[in-house]
């Protein structure tokens, strides 16, 4: 706080004395900055912008294709002492669902059903899981996805993780100068 | 504020009292009124768009269970994926049920509970969550665990309790102010002061409850930042493989109905009001669902075994810690979801009265210094700028 002055402010110092605890009305540019983006993360989240990013269309995989794509276009988020995690979406083409019991995504090829990867979650016409993407995989490693039939068999499709997300290879051929 | 012989003490906590919300007065305020338009911001949408409402073809008609809600809505809708129902709080509501579309977007519906036929969907700009959104985070996205904006928000709630204990402290005898009329017609200061002061009393537990509950927002988003947590609820695996059935003949196995779910939940739990259910997302999922019990404030769930029909996971009142007492009524004690409209309005018109604190706070703080500017323009004969600041500190010494 001031103390009693004895010569006149400059005009500067007298505005700020008189305004100075009405400066946090600015802070109000702060939601109005971020209004555009929340709409934005809205209709992301409602999944009015289509599948994601990066849209890998129709991989066929058994007698039927799936779309991937990941959400965001950025690289893997760490979630504490769990790792990094990166959100894909999927979908399986329209009208056939029939005879899909689950949908799997690994880096690398999984060897059984019992490593398939991470599970999709949500109906055939959208799926999401959050992906385990290990710092030590290789940036050109392949996104192997796991068709599991209701008859028990395995179909299997990849595609390369560096099309799928350039984001998380350039991130992982980073975690590569570290190691 | 009445003088008191012991001057020097209660003149620094009236000053602790005036200093703590000034500075970030117009931030208070928004804060306040949007909290206070987000606990009736459901009430709102239901005046505004009849869509929300359940309104009764007739007079004697009863509600459909969920599985017949579910059933008129695959027969009108064959293509639509249902992930979630969810029946809010007050039969007036109509049902909002989660839906995927197929060509990937996700809303919800609004269905009548009576016939199951879809009123409309939430619109582009949804008020609730908006206002939900402005009020707990000030917008600012969640990228990677909370958003700053959340800090920033939940940390006002210790100047709210400091606010309150030094304003307690300040009001003598505050406890004989309960009936003190307001007094008109001796200036906006003396009025405004009056104001502060009644709805301050009237508001001590309610101020006590936001601000208590705001700090342990803050304590939630440092425990959850810091992967620290503090809840027994049990993580439901997934169903094991030997339980989904295989079809030689490829095609999908049947699971049990929502009803016949419903019934599993309640036998095992008896007194659980089904509210919320979560249909399976993948063949290895449970239905889940959650409802109160005889305690508003907490939730119950159960997941069933859709195959099985066993009650794979639940999570009760009597499987809570007493800590999970305390911390899980939190987020309904500050919103005032737990008893319907009656406690809704009580919470609006303190959320009120709070906001008009902040602004009697602000407006006695400028009538203040404008009438001890004028005083010491009459007083001195020295420039009107070197007046002004010593009006400022004037204030401080003289309340």
């Amino acid at each position: 706080m001031s103390r009693v002055q004895t010569v006149p402010h400059s005009p500067a110092r007298q505005w700020w004395l008189k305004w100075r605890f009405h400066l946090n009305i600015l802070l109000i540019l702060v939601p109005l900055g971020f209004m555009p983006k929340y709409f934005a993360d809205m209709r992301l989240f409602r999944g009015e912008d289509g599948l994601g990013q990066h849209v890998q269309a129709d991989i066929p995989v058994g007698r039927w294709s799936v779309s991937l794509a990941e959400m965001r276009d950025e690289p893997p988020l760490a979630d504490g002492p769990a790792g990094y995690f990166k959100t894909f979406n999927a979908a399986l083409c329209a009208t056939c669902d029939e005879g899909v019991k689950a949908i799997y995504l690994r880096v690398g090829k999984p060897r059984s059903l019992r490593a398939a990867g991470s599970i999709l979650f949500g109906s055939q016409y959208r799926m999401a899981t959050s992906l385990p993407i290990p710092q030590r995989t290789r940036p050109d490693a392949l996104l192997w996805i796991t068709i599991e039939g209701w008859d028990g068999n395995m179909y299997q499709a990849s595609v390369p993780l560096a099309d799928a997300s350039p984001a998380t290879a350039a991130w992982l051929a980073k975690q590569g100068d570290k190691r | 504020m009445a003088q008191s012989p012991k001057k020097s003490k209660s003149r620094l906590w009236f000053l602790v009292h005036s200093w703590l919300a000034l500075p970030i007065w117009f931030f208070v305020l928004i804060v306040c009124f949007t909290g206070m338009l987000a606990v009736v911001s459901q009430e709102i949408v239901w005046l505004a768009n009849p869509d929300v409402r359940a309104s009764k073809p007739d007079a004697d008609a009863t509600a459909l269970s969920f599985q017949q809600v579910i059933d008129v809505m695959h027969k009108n809708r064959p293509e639509l994926a249902i992930n979630s129902m969810n029946q809010p709080d007050g039969s007036h509501f109509a049902l909002n049920v989660g839906v995927t579309l197929p060509d990937g977007a996700r809303t919800n519906y609004y269905v009548n509970p009576y016939t199951g036929v879809i009123q409309g969907k939430t619109p582009e700009f949804n008020f609730e969550a908006f206002t939900r959104a402005l009020h707990g985070w000030w917008l600012v996205p969640f990228t990677n665990g909370y958003s700053w904006g959340w800090y920033l928000v939940s940390l006002l709630g210790l100047p709210m309790l400091a606010s309150l204990v030094t304003g307690l402290v300040v009001y003598k005898k505050f406890w004989k102010g309960f009936f003190k009329p307001v007094r008109t017609g001796h200036g906006p200061r003396i009025f405004w002061g009056d104001l502060h002061r009644l709805a301050g009393v009237w508001s001590i537990w309610f101020v006590a409850v936001i601000s208590i509950t705001g700090i342990w927002f803050l304590i939630q988003a440092i425990l959850a930042d810091n992967h620290i947590t503090i809840s027994s609820q049990p993580i439901v695996p997934v169903i094991a493989r030997d339980q989904v059935p295989q079809m030689p003949d490829g095609s999908a196995t049947s699971r049990i109905g929502l009803d016949e779910a419903v019934r599993i939940a309640q036998e095992a739990i008896p007194g659980l009001d089904v509210s919320f259910i979560t249909l399976p997302a993948t063949a290895y999922s449970h239905i889940s669902m959650d409802g109160r019990g005889w305690y508003p404030l907490m939730y119950q769930g159960a997941s069933i075994n859709p195959y099985t029909r066993a009650v794979d996971s639940q999570f009760l009142l009597s499987d809570r810690t007493a800590l999970e007492f305390v911390t899980e009524s939190m987020r309904p004690l500050h919103t005032g979801d737990f008893g319907g409209l009656p406690i809704k309005l009580i919470w609006f018109f303190f959320g009120l009265l709070l906001t008009l604190m902040v602004l009697s706070g602000l407006l006695i703080w400028t009538k203040r210094t404008a009438q001890a500017t004028a005083a010491a323009l009459k007083r001195s004969e020295r420039p009107a700028r070197v007046a002004a600041t010593r009006a400022e500190t004037t204030l401080e010494v003289q309340p």
